[in-house]
């Protein structure tokens, strides 16, 4: 920065996007991916998709500071929408043929947001660690529903039947699923960087750092809190939706489980919870090293996870992402 | 001016008291009492402020001052009494609402939000009144205000005490309150920096804030208010003229136990 400068205009700035170089940057490598590693499109799509969950998990994980493990109830609902939906009897007549699966996500991402309005006025009063915990109760019931109920396929799952082209692509084809996940990434980053700048996102930040602190300057924590799980929620359904492609088949063990609930947590907090990009970061950092260490250890994810959360718990508490900016570089200069 | 040698609290303070015009009060506490299980923290207590008076609340430690200002803006429950804000009973309302309608509190032990810089602490306050790039034009202007404008980029967790102090006062004035309600903001400040809050409390007072002040130092409420009201153990001691409450024999004999400790 230059020396005194009277004018306004130099004066310091809050209202910011972040770092939206780091993002831009990011977003141009998975962009390139395809295009160098055609052949491993479906580690690419995976890490994609995560890496949303995990953007998605953020918006109330680390911008309202409220730690969820039951973020997999959240993309089972936007799966199982669009696959039970996407079965051409179950449409209205109304809608013809590309559009046939979308309507099922979009079904999804309301069924998400209303249930996290509930589940959120439910949960909302505990505090801390409660919330947490009765995160995991809540996705619990709503797996046990699943599992007993005939119209979801029970605990054997559902197949994702013959999808119509969409616009000419086919949606079961790998480069198509690719870029409407990285579709997905782009999204939840850019909301991201719209809450950065908003003024939902100062008044989560400060719910976050200091509750009581947020009422006495007119926040209505509860209120703030809610709305950050709606948004999350919705996004989740819509990338649940993607997985759902992605997977063509599924079964509730494998996506409403607690692992998966606590998979998405920990890209987030490791890549650094307080961050824009950190979940992001934290996606990609964890699948490269699961790909690259699973041909050496078998269960390599578990060992590293476990290794991981040692690490981040003992020299990171902000996460990859707080290790660049401690290290005074202008990477990504969180929030 | 001064001797060198006086104690930092016995320096005296240059200023007239603040007499507020007369009318209605904008906030008025009938009767208020709080109690924590069989403790009364607050004994049947009864206050009034109007614009442009600075109230003084004192007593000695545990007298039930912050708990009295957590009644009063809805952070507790008052097991009895009643608050009105202009004529509206507010004595259940939440305190996010209470500052909507324009009450605004400090707290005794400063609480910035330290992840975010000094500029967007206040920011966040901004956003009551105003939206966009106004409202962070208005927190710097606030900023300005209470001289920490050169802090503004700084992580409000970096701040010495004095400084805590003066961004605590910032948050409160950019929600642009009617009443603002001060828990020791002064206490604890080195001379020059007592005189300046203490300057920027009359100006606000000036201005046609109704304020609401806890304070040990029985000079600077001197200096300040014209009314004051002091506690002990939760109950009433002795309210009115400054000068008076403090000769109060009760008082003298509150503050005397409260130096044994
Ligand atoms: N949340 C609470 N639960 C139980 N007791 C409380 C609570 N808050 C305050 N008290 C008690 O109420 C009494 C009054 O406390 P309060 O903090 O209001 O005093 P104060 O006049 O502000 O004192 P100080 O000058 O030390 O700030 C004390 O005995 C305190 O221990
Ligand atoms: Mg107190």
């Amino acid at each position: 920065m230059t020396a005194t400068a009277p004018s306004t205009r130099s004066r310091p700035r809050a209202l910011t996007f972040g770092n939206v170089w780091l993002s831009v940057a990011l977003v141009a490598i998975l962009f390139i991916y395809p295009f160098v590693f055609g052949k491993a499109m479906n580690f690419g799509i995976s890490t994609l998709l995560f890496a949303g969950f995990a953007m998605s998990w953020n918006i109330l994980g680390g911008w309202a500071g409220q730690t969820s493990l039951g973020h997999a109830a959240l993309l089972g609902i936007g799966a199982y929408s669009m696959t039970l939906l996407a079965t051409p009897e179950r449409l209205p007549p109304f809608l013809t043929s590309p559009l046939a699966p979308w309507w099922g996500a979009l079904i999804g991402m309301v069924i998400a947001v209303a249930v996290a309005a509930v589940w959120g006025w439910l949960t909302f009063r505990l505090q801390g660690s409660y919330f947490a915990l009765s995160s995991i109760a809540v996705a619990l019931v709503i797996r046990l529903v699943v599992i007993n109920s005939n119209w979801t396929g029970g605990a054997e799952g559902l197949f994702m039947p013959d999808l119509p082209k969409f616009f000419g692509f086919d949606l079961f084809d790998r480069e198509t699923e690719y870029w409407l996940a990285f579709g997905f990434v782009v999204l939840t980053l850019v909301i991201t960087h719209l809450i950065r700048r908003s003024r939902m996102g100062y008044a989560l930040q400060a719910v976050r750092e200091d509750e009581d602190g947020a009422r006495a300057l007119g926040i209505d924590p509860a209120r703030m809190k809610l709305l950050a799980f709606m948004l999350s929620a919705a996004l989740m359904a819509l990338g649940g939706s993607l997985y759902a492609l992605y997977l063509q088949a599924f079964e509730p063990h494998t996506i409403l489980e607690l692992p998966l609930s606590i998979q998405i947590a920990l890209l987030a907090i490791i890549g650094g919870r307080t961050t824009i990009q950190g979940p992001l970061v934290g996606a990609l950092v964890l699948s490269i090293f699961g790909e690259v260490f699973r041909n050496v250890f078998s269960n390599a994810n578990l060992l590293i996870y476990g290794v991981l959360i040692l690490l981040v718990t003992l020299f990171a508490p902000q996460g990859i992402m707080g290790l660049f900016n401690r290290a005074g570089s202008k990477l990504g200069t969180a929030r | 001016m001064t001797a060198p040698t006086q104690f930092p609290e016995l320096t005296p303070l240059p200023g007239q008291p603040v007499h507020a015009p007369s009318g209605p009060p904008i906030l008025k506490a009938e009767n208020i009492t709080v109690r924590f299980g069989g403790v009364v923290a607050v004994g049947d207590i009864s206050l009034a402020v109007r614009p442009g008076e600075i109230l003084g609340l004192i007593g000695p430690n545990g007298a039930g001052k912050t708990t009295l200002f957590n009644a009063l803006t809805g952070f507790v429950t008052p097991s009895g009494g009643r608050v009105t804000y202009n004529g509206r009973d507010i004595t259940n309302m939440q305190p996010q609402a209470r500052a909507k309608l324009g009450m605004a509190r400090t707290f005794q032990v400063e609480r910035p939000f330290e992840d975010l810089s000094v500029l967007e602490n206040v920011l966040v306050a901004a956003f009551l009144k105003y939206r966009g790039t106004k409202a962070e034009d208005h927190a710097y202007a606030v900023l300005e205000r209470v001289g920490l404008a050169d802090r503004a980029t700084q992580p409000a967790a970096q701040l010495n005490l004095a400084r805590r102090r003066r961004l605590e006062l910032a948050k409160v004035l950019a929600l642009e309150p009617k009443v603002l309600f001060l828990d020791e903001s002064i206490a604890g400040l080195n001379p020059p920096g007592q005189q300046e809050m203490v300057a920027l409390i009359r100006t606000l007072a000036h201005s046609g804030l109704a304020i609401v002040m806890v304070e040990h130092i029985m000079h600077v409420i001197m200096s300040l208010s014209d009314h004051v009201i002091c506690m002990a153990f939760g109950e009433l001691l002795a309210e009115g003229d400054p000068h008076e409450v403090a000769a109060h024999p009760d008082v003298i004999r509150a503050y005397l136990g409260d130096d044994n400790d």
